[in-house]
C-alpha cells in the first residue's frame, strides 16, 4: 500500500459509490484530508503504513485492489479516537468496517475473525469450552456457562457470515 | 435499586472470573439486583469485521434476550457496552429495527427498543453514587496511588459515555477510584489504547500498544492500575510475563479490577469474595500495605 505509484488507468472510479452505498460510510466523500485521524491514531505510530487519511483517500480516488487486499486494514484497535476527533464527523471506523467487510467477501478476512465467528456458532461465545475453566468457576461456585450456539448460528447463517473463507495468513 | 441482566460476555467468564465474581460481591452489597440470562451469546464486536448486519443481530438478540424479560443490561467488558450502545442507538431507526426484528423473528423473538445497556462503573456512579459508595468504606486504602485505566469503549464512541463523561478528559474512573479512599494518579498514557483488538492479528502490535503504558506506570512506580474491562485486564496483566521475556525489562505493574478494589475498600475477603489470589502480577505486595494499614471504621 505503501510507497508505490498510483496509475490512473487501474483506478476504479465506483469505487467510493460501492463504498457510500452503505449507509454506514455515507459521508466517506466529506473527507478533506486533514490528516486529524491519523495524528491521533495508535496503529498508525506502530506501523505507519496503516494510515487513516490515505485509506480514505484510496477510497476516494478508486485504489479498490489496493485497499481490499492490504493486511493494515485488519490491525485498526477500534479505539474510534479517529471519528471522536474528526472535524467533518467522517465515521472513519465505520467506514472502515464496510471495506473489512468488502475484503472478507474477497477472501481476504484474517483467520482470527473467521475462527471467532465460526466458534459463536457453536458454543454461542469466541472460546470452545475447555474444562479449565469450568472447573475453576465451579470452585468459584459460578454458575455454569451454556456453551449453546444454536439460536446464534441460525441468525448468522441469514447473513452469509458463516461462508467467509479466511486468507492464508495475515 | 434497579434490577439488570448481567452480560458477562465471552472473556470474563472463562477467562477473568474474578471480575465476575467481585462484581457479584459489591452488586449484593450495595443493592444492585443482577438477574442472570443463560440464552446470551456473544455481543458481535468482533463479527462486525466481516458483517456489520452479523454483528447486529448478534447484539440485537441479545438485547431482545433481556427484553423478554424488561429488563435493562449491565456489561462488564468495555468492547461489550460499545457495541450494544452503539446497537441500541442503531435500532432507533425504524427501518434498521424492521429488517433486523424480521431475521429475529425466525427465531420467535423481537426488539422494540426498550432495553437500554450500561456498564457496571457507570451502574455504581450514576444508581449507586459516590456519596453511598463513600458511606460503605471500611478499609482505608488511601495509601494507595493507582493509574486509573478508562477502555476505549468505555467512553467512545462519544453515544457511549453521553452523560457521563468526556472522552478525550474522562473524570469518571479517577472519581469512583477516590470515592474509595485511594488516590487517583495522574499520566500522560491515560488514554492509550490496550492493543486487545490487535492481539489475535498481531501479538507484536498489541505488545508494543501495552508496553507504551506499562512503561509509564512502571516510572510512575503506582501501586497499581485499576480498570474495568477483562480483555484490558488480559493485555496488561497476562501479557506482562511474557513481555519481561521479550523485552530487556522486568515488567511488574499489578492489575485490580474496579469491582475488586470497591470491594476490597468494602471489607471484602481478598480471597474469598473477589478473587485477588487469581490476578497476575502478584497483588500480595499491595495487600500488605493495605492490612498493614487497616483500620476498621466505627
Amino acid at each position: 500500500m505503501y510507497g508505490q505509484p498510483i496509475r490512473v488507468s487501474e483506478l476504479d472510479t465506483n469505487f467510493k459509490h460501492e463504498v457510500m452505498a452503505h449507509e454506514a460510510a455515507h459521508d466517506i466523500t466529506a473527507c478533506f484530508s486533514c490528516g486529524t485521524c491519523t495524528v491521533g491514531c495508535p496503529i498508525h505510530e506502530a506501523y505507519p503504513e496503516y494510515d487513516p487519511r490515505k485509506l480514505a483517500r484510496m477510497v476516494n480516488l478508486g485504489m479498490r485492489e489496493r485497499v481490499l487486499s492490504s493486511s493494515y486494514i485488519w490491525y485498526c484497535a477500534t479505539c474510534h479516537t479517529c471519528e471522536l476527533r474528526c472535524p467533518q464527523n467522517v465515521k472513519f471506523f465505520s467506514v472502515l468496517n464496510v471495506l473489512k467487510n468488502m475484503a472478507a467477501k474477497e477472501g481476504y478476512a484474517p483467520p482470527s475473525w473467521v475462527n471467532q465467528t465460526q466458534q459463536v456458532m457453536k458454543t454461542g461465545i469466541v472460546f470452545a469450552t475447555e474444562e479449565a475453566w469450568v472447573e475453576r468457576r465451579e470452585e468459584l461456585s459460578l454458575c455454569p456457562l451454556k456453551g449453546d450456539g444454536e439460536e446464534a448460528a441460525k441468525l448468522m447463517r441469514l447473513t452469509g457470515v458463516g461462508e467467509i473463507q479466511p486468507r492464508a495468513q495475515l | 435499586m434497579k434490577r439488570y441482566a448481567l452480560f458477562l460476555g465471552c472473556t470474563t467468564p472463562t477467562k477473568v472470573p474474578q471480575y465476575e465474581l467481585s462484581t457479584r460481591w459489591i452488586s449484593n452489597r450495595l443493592g444492585i439486583d443482577l438477574v442472570d440470562i443463560e440464552d446470551f451469546v456473544c455481543c458481535g464486536s468482533n463479527q462486525i469485521n466481516l458483517s456489520i448486519e452479523a454483528g447486529l443481530l448478534l447484539s440485537a438478540l441479545n438485547l431482545a434476550y433481556a427484553e423478554a424479560q424488561d429488563l435493562d443490561i449491565v456489561t462488564l467488558c468495555a468492547a461489550c457496552t460499545g457495541v450494544l450502545v452503539e446497537a441500541v442507538e442503531e435500532l432507533e431507526k425504524q427501518a434498521v429495527r424492521d429488517t433486523i426484528n424480521k431475521k429475529l423473528s425466525t427465531i420467535g423473538l423481537q426488539y422494540n427498543g426498550k432495553t437500554k445497556v450500561k456498564h457496571i462503573s457507570r451502574v455504581i456512579y450514576e444508581d449507586v453514587g459516590l456519596n453511598r459508595i463513600r458511606k460503605e468504606i471500611k478499609r482505608d486504602l488511601s495509601n494507595l496511588q493507582i493509574a486509573p485505566h478508562y477502555g476505549c469503549h468505555y467512553l467512545r464512541p462519544r453515544c457511549v459515555s453521553e452523560g457521563l463523561d468526556e472522552p478525550d478528559n474522562p473524570k469518571s474512573l479517577h472519581q469512583l477510584i477516590s470515592a474509595t479512599g485511594a488516590i487517583p494518579v495522574e499520566y500522560e498514557t491515560l488514554l492509550d489504547c490496550c492493543g486487545g483488538k490487535t492481539f489475535p492479528n498481531s501479538v507484536d502490535l498489541a505488545h508494543h500498544l501495552i508496553a507504551k503504558k506499562l512503561d509509564n506506570l512502571q516510572d510512575k512506580e503506582v501501586d497499581c492500575m485499576v480498570l474495568h474491562c477483562q480483555t484490558c485486564y488480559l493485555m496488561y496483566a497476562t501479557q506482562q510475563e511474557k513481555m519481561s521475556e521479550k523485552f530487556d525489562r522486568q515488567y511488574n505493574v499489578p492489575i485490580i479490577l474496579y469491582p475488586q478494589l470497591l470491594g476490597l475498600a468494602m471489607g471484602a475477603d481478598p480471597v474469598a469474595d473477589l478473587g485477588l489470589n487469581l490476578n497476575v502480577p502478584s497483588v500480595d505486595k499491595l495487600l500488605t500495605k493495605v492490612e498493614n494499614e487497616y483500620k476498621v471504621r466505627i
